[in-house]
């Protein structure tokens, strides 16, 4: 049941998947509504945090589905309507994440957490920097506008969250993990 | 602080109509204003006014969604209202190259200081808040009614009969499941918590230290979650999930009055990319009876 192959979508990934996008879905819609306070347009969300954990620990498969479905769902109840890029961002976030996890087996052990952050970091920088470059087609902005106005602060904000709340996901995970004797 | 929606069953028009009708509807009128990128009053406001009919038609009760809509009007009117006003965010460039004439500056200075900026609030500025809002809430009105009037139960049959695949139609139809359900663990969670003494809203520390804070909120449930999917895993593979292709316990029908309105939503899209690329109408300007009234 624990085949570690990366590109596996059978049932864990289907239910993984969901749950991740419910969870980001949810959390991203209580941040939508009740900002935490920032500077300038730097906007944190925690369930960044949640995405990267679910691709880290289950897989590419459901880091996309989670960042995909999670990003649609939360827009829509908060109202803002479909943005498919920053779907899309989202998803590729958990996608590269979940691209680490065939190399943790242990989710406490530091080097392996931070492993998974350094990929969290690629996959933040690459989901944020496709979701601002469409900004730019879809949006008709500049390219300074979608790489200041956009790319830069989602990305801070999302690597801050990460690198405070990941370690602290991945450490209580493995504390659950092991009670379960998996 | 959450709020778990409710399904009820209602004998409307909208709730008769097939859920892929309405989604499809949904994406016609998004796709339709945001992929042309209509700004224009004389397109936004008909197709405010179709969604308005759409939602009422729906005849969801004002107790169910009266949370809801605070959320959204606060969010709409300030935060996005404003931001409009101010920065033109999230609008065409020409909402700040065209000329228009400045109404009042807002300083946004440190205090007792010279740093920070003067922002003129424009005609343009102001009217392109005005669409702005009315945009967004022609999107929300299709979109808040979906989770009180489509039956939990049909999502994954409607995914799959728009061509999705069995896996990630379960996937969408298990997400939107457990939506509701997540919602309440965390309200639960944040209870149990605050009764242990824990101030989310503290102020105290900073940024983050006060992100530090969230981990006694979100650890719970998201623990508690991947020890549910373990549960939700057995429980499918028990039932051969995935060895073959499924059958799915509803069948979705079209119906005459679905093909209206998926006319009506085709209509919708093909009208906005015709008149927007075959005629350039439909991009953003200042009507001149918008800016007499400030002269």
């Amino acid at each position: 049941m624990n085949d570690k192959s990366t590109w596996e979508f059978g049932t864990r990934q289907v239910v993984y998947g969901a749950i991740g996008a419910a969870l980001y879905g949810v959390l991203s819609w209580v941040t939508n509504i009740f900002p935490l306070p920032a500077a300038g347009n730097i906007t944190f969300r925690p369930a960044v945090a949640v995405l990267i954990f679910f691709g880290v620990a289950y897989g590419p498969w459901v880091g996309l589905l989670a960042g995909f479905i999670g990003n649609t769902l939360g827009d829509a109840l908060s109202g803002w309507g479909f943005y498919w890029h920053w779907s899309l961002g989202s998803g590729i976030m958990g996608l590269v994440a979940g691209l680490v996890m065939t190399q943790i087996s242990d989710f406490r052990a530091k080097d392996q957490i931070i492993k998974a952050a350094i990929y969290g970091l690629v996959g933040i920088i690459a989901g944020m920097l496709f979701a601002s470059l469409m900004e730019k087609v879809v949006g008709g902005i500049d390219i300074k506008t979608a790489l200041i106005g956009y790319f830069v602060p989602a990305t801070i904000g999302n690597v801050v969250v990460v690198g405070i709340l990941l370690p602290v996901l991945m450490i209580a995970f493995a504390a659950v993990a092991s009670r379960r004797g998996r | 602080m959450l709020v778990a929606w409710k399904y009820r069953p209602r004998n409307t028009f909208i709730q008769r109509l097939d859920p892929r009708t309405r989604l499809i509807f949904l994406f016609c009128v998004i796709f339709g204003v945001s992929i042309p990128e209509i700004w224009d009053y004389r397109i936004v406001l008909p197709l405010f006014l179709v969604s308005l009919t759409l939602y009422l038609m729906a005849r969801i009760a004002w107790k169910d969604v009266k949370r809801v809509w605070t959320y959204i009007l606060i969010l709409v009117v300030f935060i996005v209202g404003l931001n409009a006003l101010l920065s033109a965010r999230g609008g065409p460039s020409s909402v700040t190259n065209i000329v228009s004439p400045v109404i009042f500056t807002v300083p946004l200075k440190i205090p007792f200081t010279q740093l920070g900026w003067d922002i003129p609030v424009t005609v343009s500025k102001i009217w392109f808040s005005f669409n702005q809002m009315f945009r967004m809430l022609t999107m929300t009105l299709l979109a808040i009614p979906i989770p009180y009037t489509i039956d939990p139960n049909i999502y994954g049959t409607a995914f799959r009969q728009m061509g999705a695949s069995d896996k990630v139609s379960f996937t969408m139809d298990l997400a939107f499941r457990f939506l509701p359900t997540f919602a309440r663990d965390f309200s639960i969670t944040m209870d149990a918590q605050r009764a242990r003494g824990y101030e989310l809203e503290s102020m105290e520390g900073g940024i983050f230290s006060r992100i530090r804070r969230l981990a006694p909120l979100i650890i719970p449930v998201v623990m508690q979650s991947t020890v549910t999917g373990e549960e939700v895993i057995d429980a499918m593979d028990l039932r051969a999930f995935g060895t073959n292709r499924r059958t799915w316990l509803k069948d979705l029908k079209y119906a005459p009055r679905d093909y209206l309105i998926l006319g009506l939503g085709i209509f919708i899209f093909v009208g906005c990319c015709v008149l927007r690329w075959g005629f350039g109408v439909g991009g953003y300007f200042v009507p001149d009876f918008f800016t007499n009234l400030f002269l």
